[in-house]
């Protein structure tokens, strides 16, 4: 049995929206997103809030990835850029030890193909005075350096990554950055 | 106006249901365009499911099994459910299934690029803070009703004939969610075993079962989607409405959908005003229980309309169903109770022949209705179950004369259901998620 002629075109229509719906959302809303840049400038002048309390003062000259930066109560996230490199810090709770969450950074770093953690870890301490553990890492083309804390039920772990020529020059500032790292009011 | 309506006296038009016409092929859906476009995405969005399927195998193989077993099988008594309210006018398994895959293929894997989209899209024309706290209830409810409730326009297009009833659009609906739902809880459960560092550990997706399938799952997809069914179903079946008010109805029931999914991902209430972990759970029953009774209960009016419908078929003829089997077979509750009553008077075999005997007549008083040629075959069907029935000394497939009022078992289903969250918060507690 045939369908008429007037109900197959209304099917037609009907699918062609239908099509159109789904395009829009799968490709319609990413390429819009996609021709918004991402970046905005930030203050080095004042803390920068990465969530549940946490802040940091990022260096002068820094950009923030909007799209993967989210503060919220009981965690958080920030991704800075500064020249080519990428400073990321992230804070979420944590009821261990720092050496347990110093192995659970090098896990995640090394769970990226190619990735691998390179020489011993050190001492690090924040300007309030909370200990840490940092370290490096490597990839082909590009180097990283990794900073853990523990506080309050809370770990923040830090990670740069970015090409040597990069982030040799960038070191030392970044460095200072970290060290103003502060879980917030007691 | 068919031969049945004529009967009955009443109009096809202003009917509650629209009886699927006798002679109905599903074969004839091979040339309408809409049959091709649903083949096609289907399969795009299978390859694409499969390559997150394969990714997460990869690298945590017991955590992926582990989360695709426990998911399927929290997606059985949703099945039944929703197959129990569609008893009367079985709904065909293979649109179905069509509907099944449509949510879990096609409307999940579009979700997360549109998704993503509009997170993004917030992050930057307004802020993080904003994007974080709030993205969630305006990008998934949304992006994702509307990609779950074109499933069913879908089915529409597909088989109009199949849609008679604002109760088949739930059922289509309630299936398009659940498949959105089983991928989406499986993908959520594999990424938390990724975020957690710890390898292939299953915990943290126990810890998302009971989350996202226990405190969560009751008041989700499936139920909000069922809603956005009703609807477009309510627009293809009553004609005999004015184009503005089906418009209405559809887009109403569409916006419903999304009020409730925007209430539930919004941060009102995470916080648990200040009490813990007990006022975290409180406040997922505050945003959970209302939309869920309230589905429930539009559902039930629509269902015992469309049962109305059917079972005025039946009326008037004693050896095919009696008033009291008519009563029992008007909602799912009662026919379990009837078939509970047999078997404390008759044990397995009579609540078998109670089953068969609503079975037969549900399948005879569809026949009538769409004034069809089997008539006289069913309703000997039905005979033959009522002489088993007689055989069994329980002539009368009716549920209990002392049966407990409609509220006790609402209460002891919400009771049941409040004991199933507390103890899932526990066990989260336990396993350490938050």
């Amino acid at each position: 049995m045939g369908y008429g002629r007037r109900r197959l075109f209304r099917n037609l229509w009907g699918s062609l929206a239908v099509v159109g719906v789904i395009a829009g959302i799968g490709w319609g809303l990413p390429a819009i997103n996609s021709e918004i840049p991402a970046e905005r400038p930030v203050s080095a002048s004042r803390p920068y809030p990465v969530g549940a309390g946490v802040t940091v003062v990022p260096p002068r000259g820094t950009s923030l990835d909007a799209t993967q930066t989210a503060p919220g109560v009981t965690g958080g996230q920030v991704l800075f850029y500064i020249g080519g490199v990428r400073y990321a810090v992230v804070v979420g709770p944590f009821t261990g030890t720092l050496s347990a969450a110093a192995a659970k950074l090098r896990a995640q770093i090394t769970s990226t193909r190619g990735y691998q953690v390179t020489g011993p870890e050190s001492a690090i301490v924040t300007r309030a005075g909370v200990v840490g553990r940092q370290g490096m890492y490597a990839s082909s083309g590009r180097d990283g350096r990794y900073a853990v804390f523990v506080d309050r039920d809370l770990a923040v772990n830090v990670t740069l990554a970015g090409n040597d020529v990069d982030l040799r020059p960038l070191l030392r500032k970044i460095e200072s950055s970290v060290m103003t790292i502060s879980f917030g009011a007691t | 106006m068919t031969s049945a309506d004529a009967t009955h006296g009443r109009s096809a038009v202003s009917a509650p249901v629209r009886p699927t016409p006798t002679g109905t092929r599903g074969r004839a859906s091979l040339g309408l365009p809409a049959f091709w476009l649903l083949l096609v995405l289907l399969a795009i969005g299978a390859w694409r499911v499969s390559t997150l399927v394969g990714t997460a195998f990869t690298s945590y193989p017991v955590a992926t099994v582990l989360a695709a077993v426990l998911f399927t099988l929290y997606a059985v008594p949703f099945v039944i459910v929703a197959r129990s309210v569609d008893f009367l006018e079985r709904e065909p398994p293979l649109l179905l299934a069509a509907a099944l895959g449509w949510g879990g293929m096609v409307a999940t894997t579009t979700a997360i690029a549109g998704n993503g989209a509009v997170h993004d899209l917030l992050a930057k024309l307004v802020s993080p803070a904003f994007a974080a706290s709030w993205g969630p209830a305006i990008s998934a409810p949304a992006i994702e009703e509307l990609l779950k409730t074109l499933g069913v326009v879908v089915v529409v297009l597909v088989a109009r004939k199949q849609v008679n009833s604002v109760v088949d659009g739930a059922v289509y609906g309630a299936f398009v969610g659940l498949g959105f739902q089983v991928v989406e809880d499986f993908i959520y459960a594999v990424n938390a075993v990724a975020i957690a560092g710890r390898g292939d550990h299953v915990g943290p997706v126990i810890v998302t079962f009971f989350l996202r399938g226990f405190l969560g799952g009751l008041w989700s997809h499936t139920l909000f989607s069922a809603l956005a069914g009703a609807g477009i179903a309510y627009f293809v079946v009553r004609q005999n409405r004015p184009l503005w008010r089906r418009l209405a109805v559809a887009f109403g029931c569409l916006l419903g959908a999304w009020a409730f999914h925007f209430v539930w991902n919004s941060p009102w209430l995470s916080d648990g005003l200040g009490y813990g972990g007990l006022g975290v759970l409180a406040a997922l029953l505050v945003k959970g229980i209302p939309p869920f009774l309230m589905v429930m209960l539009l559902l039930r009016a629509a269902s015992g309309s469309e049962a109305d419908f059917y079972l005025a078929e039946l009326v008037g003829d004693p050896d095919v169903a009696t008033s009291k089997e008519l009563a029992a077979l008007r909602t799912g509750r009662r026919r379990m109770a009837a078939r509970r009553y047999a078997y404390a008077r008759c044990g397995r075999k009579g609540a078998n022949a109670v089953r068969m005997l609503q079975k037969a007549q549900a399948e005879l008083a569809v026949e009538l209705s769409r004034g069809g040629d089997r008539v006289p075959e069913l309703r000997e069907a039905v005979l033959v179950q009522r002489r088993r029935l007689i055989a069994f000394g329980h002539p009368e497939a009716a549920d209990p004369p002392d049966r407990r009022r409609a509220w006790g078992s609402w209460a002891v289903g919400i009771g049941l259901s409040a004991a199933v969250a507390i103890a899932a918060a526990i066990a989260i507690n336990a396993l350490g998620g938050s």
